[in-house]
């Protein structure tokens, strides 16, 4: 059955491993607090969590708990309780995966050998649901989610840019006032300061401004790492390391940016690909081309980006979980004007990736910088916010001499995918064109 | 029923027939008589600002079955087919005749994406000479702060409009075009009111060619044919059969409507902005002229893409109880996908009133000739049942006839892919 093909995984690195026990651990922690009643936010991954970190409101990340669900193949079984509920069963996987669970009777229960039956023990109720409203379907689901659970629905509007200078990554981290329109960026603050009342009604905590400006601070202490990361692995062949370790390392710390746990965690993965970078260790010693992949991952099956280093010296080493972290959250002078700064920030995210210019043209440049030799790039199926512009971003990257590989997949819902055939489109691409593309001329 | 013998046989009507058939030479006429011409896509453009300056605003449109060459090169798949031809058709040079420029308005997700592709575009092939292109960043969240967002994204687009014409447009002016804007409204209510009344005297489809010429004429002239239709369609006869509610998809010609109305069902009224929707809210003069178009455009009924499933559940709820229907069709194209996830609520809502649905979703456009029969058998199951319906509540068995019925109106259902699939309120269950 295509649903049942898999890869075999094999991640390297040991803060990887640390990453995912202290989700469970985390995880673990907020359901605790939760039962005790603690309020408890369900967030879209667009939303800035940094003012719920700051609240010290606990929260769980749509896109990462969807991943989650992923990696334990729950989508038939959610789509097929979505179906029974008389909704569609072949939309949004990546944001109806949790509205899709909350259908399920068995999310907290436990089998006849007291395993759980739902994801790590089922997502708690949340007493709160945020979304920012960057495609039309997303406000929907999130408010059926609420509903599903009781939880208070909340949604931020989403502002388009007028001004586009191409260099972003270049201005993002001090210059966001040149970057952005300055009423794009009024009208952010405005919404910042409108959630912060409406939290603070919520819950009866206080948003301070000297701990959310610690926040920030950890956050770019985190980010930081990460830039020195991606420039190491840019800068270094053989990889020591492959977007397998990274996509996890990074995205599970990603949403616990804010934390000193993740500040730390994020400065012992760049000590630990040091070393391996010092030693000459390079995670596939025979590489021969280097990959990048665009599009979110395929969480259902994370060995597939290993399927291609034994047979050709194919390594993916760069995704956009770790090069989001050191181009697009660096905020420096956050004390100036914190919110302003958060602005800047959370605005941005949605442009970066789905807008172009400003994608194509920093995938040419991550492209460039990372030494590559080929780009594998997975639209999704059935997610109108993903759509972004495939066509200027092929072209800017294949006018540049990078070939472009673009095959339709979804990342959490594994139904339709076919590890083999999938394997076999990225195999050829390599064999025909990523290798020609390498062959000197003449 | 569809568009009768009455209608074509009637001056004032076909004089907007001809229009509604002819888009393109009414346009090309109005640009030629010296007039700016401005395409607008997306229901949210102020038609007022437009008119303001002197200019013709015209809707953007495209015909079904062309070729779709640029549409395959710039857009992914999960854009609608509806918009992947409208695209075509401005990205294949087709609008450089039409429209002097290009308005869009962020209705739907779809359409920012529209604008971000027409913008690189312009940016990566200049040569391709497309017309200029400005986009209205409507916030439609109702909260005072997108309220007052709004205004300056007006405020934007005004100065952008008076760039277009070459000359500053008044708020005054803006008033006045206010006033022919809100007449035409006012003409289209109530030759609505012929169709929504207990008496209904003009057909779903006989209503859309009303409407949409207008997005193609002078609005002085749309409006006293208007009213001249009012008074003898009137006189027209009686309509008889099952009233029905139409939400989804926006209906760009009469074909899907004449189909429904084959069956025996009268449409009584639409949430699209090809239909009743683009008239039901009037620019109050009493306020400023930035604050009236905000108001205007921002608080318009709820739209299928731009409003949360609680919002819609109780717009639809208040429009088919408007028009006293007791059937609703639910009907989007191929990845037209937000209005999928009301329908559930909507349709829960609606059995509690007694009310009949039928769901037609991933609907291919144009609606190929071999899906017509399965879509007519459909429309056909829901007149039965709504005739059933009529019975029991006539004889005072409502609820045993409504059990009978279980079961046998199984809906066709399609996984996956290309295909239609609609399912009817019973089959669910």
């Amino acid at each position: 059955m295509p649903g049942q093909s898999k890869s075999t995984v094999v991640k390297k690195l040991k803060s990887t491993a640390a990453a995912s026990a202290y989700q469970k651990q985390w995880f673990l922690g907020l359901k605790e607090r939760v039962e005790a009643g603690e309020d408890f936010a369900y967030l879209n991954a667009d939303v800035p969590m940094e003012i719920l970190r700051a609240m010290d409101i606990p929260f769980v990340v749509n896109q990462w708990w969807a991943a989650i669900c992923g990696a334990k193949r729950m989508a038939t079984k959610y789509y097929g309780l979505l179906r029974e509920a008389g909704y569609r069963d072949d939309l949004c996987s990546y944001c109806a995966t949790a509205f899709a669970e909350s259908l399920d009777p068995d999310d907290h229960r436990l089998d006849q050998e007291g395993k759980p039956l739902g994801p790590w023990g089922g997502l708690p109720h949340p007493t709160l649901a945020i979304t920012r409203l960057t495609c039309d379907c997303q406000s929907k689901i999130f408010e059926l989610f609420a509903k599903s659970h009781g939880a208070d629905f909340y949604a931020m509007e989403n502002t388009v840019a007028r001004t586009v200078p191409p260099n972003w990554f270049e201005l993002a981290a001090n210059d966001w006032e040149s970057l952005y329109d300055r009423d794009r960026l009024d009208a952010a603050v405005e919404e910042l300061k409108e959630l912060i009342g409406f939290l603070e009604m919520k819950t009866g905590k206080l948003c301070d401004r000297n701990r959310l400006i610690e926040v920030m601070e950890l956050i770019n202490e985190q980010e930081r790492w990460y830039k020195r990361i991606r420039d190491l692995i840019a800068g270094t062949r053989p990889a020591p390391v492959t977007v397998v370790d990274t996509i996890n390392a990074v995205m599970q710390a990603q949403w616990q940016r804010g934390t000193r746990w993740a500040a730390d965690h994020a400065r012992g993965l760049y000590q630990e690909i040091q070393a391996h970078a010092d030693k000459g260790e390079g995670a596939v010693p025979g590489e021969k081309y280097r990959l990048m992949w665009i599009g979110r991952g395929i969480w259902h099956d994370f060995g597939f980006y290993q399927r291609f280093e034994e047979k050709y010296g194919a390594v993916f080493v760069w995704s956009m979980y770790l090069a989001m972290g050191a181009d697009a959250y660096i905020r420096n002078h956050v004390e100036e004007d914190p919110l302003r700064a958060l602005a800047a920030r959370y605005i941005g995210m949605e442009d970066f990736l789905h807008m172009p210019p400003w994608n194509s043209q920093w995938y040419l440049q991550q492209a460039r910088q990372n030494q590559i030799d080929g780009v594998v790039y997975m639209v999704p199926e059935n997610c109108m916010q993903a759509v972004e512009g495939s066509y200027f971003i092929q072209r800017t990257l294949e006018d540049a001499g990078i070939p472009v590989l673009i095959f339709h997949a979804d990342p959490v819902d594994a139904r339709k995918w076919n590890a083999k055939t999938m394997a076999g489109l990225v195999e050829e691409f390599i064999e025909t064109r990523v290798a020609k593309a390498r062959q000197p001329e003449g | 029923m569809s568009i009768r013998p009455c209608a074509l046989q009637n001056p004032v009507f076909c004089r907007l027939k001809e229009i509604y058939d002819n888009r393109e030479q009414e346009a090309r006429r109005l640009r030629a008589s010296g007039r700016k011409v401005i395409g607008l896509w997306g229901a949210d453009v102020p038609e007022e600002l437009i008119l303001a300056a002197g200019m013709q605003p015209i809707r953007i449109y495209a015909d079904p079955g062309g070729p779709m060459e640029e549409a395959d090169t710039y857009l992914e798949y999960a854009f609608d087919p509806m918009v992947r031809a409208q695209f075509q058709k401005v990205a294949d040079g087709s609008y450089q005749e039409l429209a002097d420029a290009i308005a869009i308005s962020n209705s739907t997700d779809v359409l920012i994406r529209i604008y971000l592709y027409l913008r690189e575009l312009n940016r990566v092939e200049q040569e391709r000479g497309l017309p200029p292109i400005a986009f209205i960043d409507w916030l439609f969240t109702r909260r005072r702060m997108h309220q007052e967002r709004n205004e300056l994204v007006m405020k934007l687009f005004w100065e952008q409009v008076e760039a277009w014409a070459g000359h500053s447009v008044s708020g005054e002016a803006v008033r006045e075009a206010a006033v022919i804007c809100n007449e035409n409204r006012q003409a289209l209510r109530e030759l609505d009111a012929l169709r929504r009344g207990e008496r209904v005297h003009i057909t779903g489809s006989e209503m859309l060619v009303a409407i949409g010429s207008g997005f193609f004429m002078e609005r002085r002239e749309h409006t006293e044919l208007l009213r001249q239709l009012a008074e003898e369609a009137g006189q027209w006869p009686q309509i008889a059969g099952q009233r029905v509610f139409f939400t989804g998809s926006m209906q760009t010609d009469t074909g899907l409507y004449e189909r429904i109305e084959e069956q025996g069902l009268v449409i009584v009224g639409e949430d699209h902005d090809w239909g009743g929707r683009s008239f039901d809210r009037d620019y109050n003069r009493n306020y400023p002229p930035l604050r009236a178009l905000v108001d205007c455009y921002m608080l318009r009924e709820f739209s299928s893409k731009k409003a949360f499933v609680s919002q819609r559940v109780e717009a639809l709820e208040r429009q088919v109880k408007a028009v006293k229907a007791k059937g609703v069709i639910f009907y989007t194209n191929l990845y037209e996908d937000a209005a999928s996830w009301d329908y559930p609520s909507q349709r829960a809502r609606l059995e509690e009133q007694g009310i009949e649905t039928l769901h037609c979703a991933k609907m291919p456009w144009p609606l190929p000739k071999e899906e017509e029969a399965g879509l007519a058998e459909q429309l056909q199951q829901l007149a039965g049942r709504l005739e059933e319906r009529q019975s029991a509540a006539k004889s005072g068995e409502g609820e045993s006839c409504r059990l009978s019925g279980e079961g046998k109106l199984a809906g066709r259902l399609e996984e996956g892919g290309r295909g239609y699939r609609c399912q009817d309120n019973q089959s669910q269950r």
